[in-house]
């Protein structure tokens, strides 16, 4: 996140269609029996570098950056060539670096063996020795083209966006949202931030309750289950989470359903682009005011919304592809066991369900906060702990056969062992040449 | 390591990349040795078109005589990662980065000159001020790409004459961001991840009082004191390092601070307010009050109201006060005459411009040996001024350079007594050979 996001070479190189997105999975998905396991894939190694990066108290922004990398290092390279593990790690060392809160190489080993080693994964074949990681670093910083600078939408939602401060005086459970945004920083990529509207006074932001703020930060840390970072600048990513947010989580739409005449807020279409700011009499920016009850009707988020210079079709794309992420990990089960292990350890570090957000903010389990992180548990875990907090779900999340950890992890297995067979032994007779010099045993 | 029957899991991908990777000796002809440090050595070379470029090899690290991967350090990430971003005719370019062998190859554009080498030549050589034409365009251009580094949000932290160059068409080239860091949303704060930054005699006042917070002002402060050094041809502040302690805990900087002093005047609390609040507040106080000189300072050596002032304002003690780059772009100094030329060397003779950077054939056995060695372009005397010069000046290039010289002299704290070398002493370096 430095310099000026057009600029950089995250927007520059590392912005890809969906055609490139397919192309890269095109040697791996001769190794699946059916595509849909490539997009398990997808939550399956977000949900690895999450654990990991809990392990090693890692910032959330660590954790993205390492899992940007690890899609970056995918769109050129297949899963059955490559050992995703040690990927993981060197993804996961570097991105410490990167955010300049560096780890010791020794401890990215041994927490990795120590993660990748316990069911469901049960890799037996991590190197223990610092160097096999340091020379995963050197190819993966060469494969990412020496581009470790990355945005993310955290830094957009806390641009646009603040915490109501008649709601929730005093702060409260704050760390996430106020260390993040220490220096007050801008450059979120949207037109208007030379205009006085963006510049860290404060001004001119939309006011979400402390709870609303969380649930838009949690919706971006899901978004890495995805893609969409190869797909999307993170402006508009977080965009689409703080329309989400007003739209799905129930508080909060209920703060705003008077202001929404006639849209349903489970309505697929985004209603912002069509409301007209004359359906909302009240003056959009409020001055503050001490009284919560009249601020929430000087709150006009819709034409907040619509007044960004940005594509609403780029954004109900995004909201689109984010809800089918989440029917998606609704059926991925992580653990065999989750059902006892929740019931005794609510929230094992990214323990890997949506109800497990790993946001830094210390409201780790607050899983009846957001009304997208427990509708996967209440149907792919069993997990019944607090779907009675969330009566308004919208979605039929759920549908479909449950995939389980272990099943990919067997599955990255004998996609590795084909592949190399068939490197050994192509359909055309011939082999294929592989250096024996470069042969190595872990 | 326990026993493991199964094949490398990477052993397509290695193989894949192997292949087809290209080396850097297959597509750089390396001319000599520039210099060295403890990041490693840098090296002139040429591609196969003849443009020329300086690579800077980190150095592999070994575990007793054998190489191995240790990991990228810090600050090679950080020079890496900060130089894909930026692109700015005042900031020396990274053109690509060849990881090979255990080790980091990055390919820099070339500078042939750099501020410390034509102060000495100023110095030594020529025995005659640098003159107002060209350190005004020497300045205005350093404010220039500090303006750009400043807008990105990258804080320098290590200006200072041998890491700021000149191109062989008067072009300044900022160097060396192997300390530089994004000042925008630090995850923590910025004095955790270096405790000490910026070569002693550049450093700030706030720096120097142990300030746990800073920003921008700092790059700032070096400026002031690079345009003096420019001015003066020395050091405006030459103090001495107080090193750390057993423990490691950060001295008190008393010499250098004194030496700010002499020619500033002593900082009050009605000039800049949160000086109270520093670490070294205490000690401060019981230093003897200075009165302010610096006027009579600028008389000698910039001649002009309008270089004083900003002098002046780039000297501001606060922080807050201190002028910021693309104010002191703006500055009067700039608008008067003579006014400040894109060819930093416009109005000097060709006789006058420095010698070409001193380059030497490399004696470790790390990239040397593959070029067929050209006489003409060893180290010796061929393109260097006669005796004594020539050794004053092969030292002082020798750790001149440019991306030369990155982040561990401020950590060792050694950074004063490296620049000691090169600073109008006759001391020879020991290395590299002279010939």
């Amino acid at each position: 996140m430095a310099t000026d996001f057009w600029a950089s070479s995250h927007y520059t190189r590392w912005i890809v269609d969906r055609a490139t997105l397919k192309q890269a999975r095109a040697d791996d998905s001769a190794y699946v029996p059916e595509p849909e396991y490539l997009d398990f894939l997808t939550i399956y190694f977000a949900n690895l570098i999450t654990k990991l990066g809990k392990k090693l108290q890692f910032r959330q922004r660590v954790v993205a950056t390492a899992t940007v990398f690890f899609r970056r290092f995918y769109l050129k390279n297949s899963y059955c060539e490559t050992d995703p593990y040690l990927v993981i790690s060197a993804c996961c060392y570097v991105a410490a670096k990167a955010e300049e809160s560096p780890v010791h190489i020794k401890n990215v080993v041994t927490e990795s063996r120590s993660v990748f080693g316990q069911a469901p994964y049960n890799v037996k074949h991590f190197p223990s020795d610092n160097s096999k990681l340091a020379e995963m670093e050197f190819y993966l910083v060469d494969d990412l083209e020496c581009d470790l600078v990355v945005f993310h939408p955290y830094r957009t939602l806390l641009a646009l966006c603040k915490k109501d401060s008649s709601m929730s005086p005093g702060g409260g459970n704050s760390d996430m949202p106020s260390q993040e945004a220490e220096a007050g920083e801008l450059g979120t990529g949207i037109g208007a931030e030379d205009g006085p509207r963006f510049w860290g006074t404060g001004e001119g932001k939309l006011e979400l309750s402390e709870v609303a703020l969380q649930t838009a930060w949690f919706i971006i840390n899901d978004t890495y289950r995805s893609e969409l970072c190869l797909l999307y600048p993170p402006h508009l990513i977080a965009i689409t989470a703080i329309y989400l947010t007003l739209v799905l989580h129930t508080p909060t739409q209920n703060s705003i359903a008077h202001l929404l005449p006639h849209s349903s807020a489970f309505n697929s279409d985004i209603p912002i682009a069509s409301e007209s700011p004359q359906a909302t009499p009240q003056p959009r920016r409020s001055s503050r005011s001490s009284d919560p009850s009249s601020k929430q009707t000087q709150q006009d988020p819709i034409s907040f919304l619509a007044d960004l210079n940005v594509s609403l079709s780029a954004i109900s794309t995004i909201a689109q592809e984010i809800i089918s992420m989440y029917s998606l990990w609704n059926r991925y089960k992580e653990d065999p066991t989750a059902e006892e292990t929740r019931n005794s350890n609510m929230d094992g570090p990214g323990s890997g369900s949506p109800a497990s957000h790993t946001s830094q903010a210390g409201v780790g389990q607050r899983s009846g906060s957001t009304p997208l992180g427990n509708t996967p548990g209440s149907v792919g875990e069993g997990g019944t702990d607090d779907s009675a907090n969330q009566p308004n779900n919208p979605w039929p999340f759920g549908q479909g056969r449950v995939v389980t950890a272990m099943f990919l992890s067997s599955m990255l297995n004998s996609m590795r062992e084909a592949r190399m067979s068939d490197m050994a032994h192509p359909s055309s007779g011939r082999p294929v040449v592989v250096n024996r010099m470069l042969e190595r045993t872990g | 390591m326990h026993v493991d029957t199964s094949p490398d899991p990477m052993r397509i991908y290695r193989a894949k990349r192997d292949a087809s990777h290209v080396y850097v000796k297959s597509k750089y002809n390396i001319l000599g040795f520039i210099s060295s440090g403890t990041y490693g050595r840098v090296y002139k070379a040429e591609d196969a078109s003849g443009n020329l470029h300086a690579i800077k090899k980190f150095k592999p690290d070994k575990e007793g005589d054998v190489v191995t991967y240790t990991g990228i350090s810090q600050s090679a990430i950080r020079e890496i990662a900060l130089n894909r971003e930026i692109s700015h005719e005042n900031i020396v370019s990274l053109k690509e980065v060849i990881l090979e062998d255990k080790s980091i190859y990055m390919v820099f554009e070339y500078a042939e000159h750099d501020f410390l080498q034509l102060i000495h030549h100023h110095s030594q050589t020529l025995r005659c001020p640098i003159s107002i034409p060209v350190l005004k365009s020497l300045i205005y251009q350093l404010l220039n790409g500090l303006v750009y580094l400043h807008s990105a949000h990258i804080l320098h932290r290590d200006l200072k004459p041998a890491n700021i160059l000149i191109t062989s068409k008067g072009q300044v080239k900022i160097g060396d961001l192997g300390l530089a860091r994004l000042s925008a949303q630090p995850l923590q704060p910025l004095f955790a991840g270096d405790k000490v930054v910026v070569t002693i005699w550049y450093r700030a006042p706030e720096l120097l009082l142990g300030a746990k917070h800073y920003n921008n002002s700092i790059d700032c402060w070096a400026v002031a004191c690079v345009l003096a050094e420019l001015a003066s041809r020395r050091p405006i502040f030459k103090g001495e390092e107080a090193k750390l302690d057993s423990k490691k805990n950060l001295p008190f900087q008393r010499d250098q601070l004194l030496k700010i002093f002499e020619v500033l005047g002593s900082p009050n609390e009605k000039d800049w307010p949160s000086i109270t609040h520093l670490p070294e507040y205490t000690s401060l106080k019981r230093l003897d009050p200075y009165p302010n000189r610096l006027f009579d300072w600028c008389q000698s050596c910039l001649r002009s109201q309008a270089g004083y002032d900003l002098l002046r304002q780039l000297f501001m003690y606060d922080p807050d006060q201190r002028l910021s780059a693309r104010e002191a772009l703006g500055h009067a100094w700039f608008k008067e005459d003579p006014l400040p030329t894109t060819n930093a060397f416009a109005s000097v003779n060709s006789n006058q411009i420095p010698p070409h950077r001193r380059i030497t054939q490399d004696d470790a056995p790390s990239m040397s040996m593959t070029i067929p060695f050209q006489p003409g372009q060893s180290g010796n005397a061929a393109n260097a001024p006669g005796p004594p010069f020539t050794q004053v000046l092969s030292g002082s290039s020798q750790q001149a350079q440019v991306q030369a010289k990155s982040g561990h002299s401020h950590h060792t704290g050694t950074s004063g007594s490296l620049g000691d070398v090169g600073h109008g002493t006759t001391k020879i370096r020991k290395k590299p050979r002279l010939g």
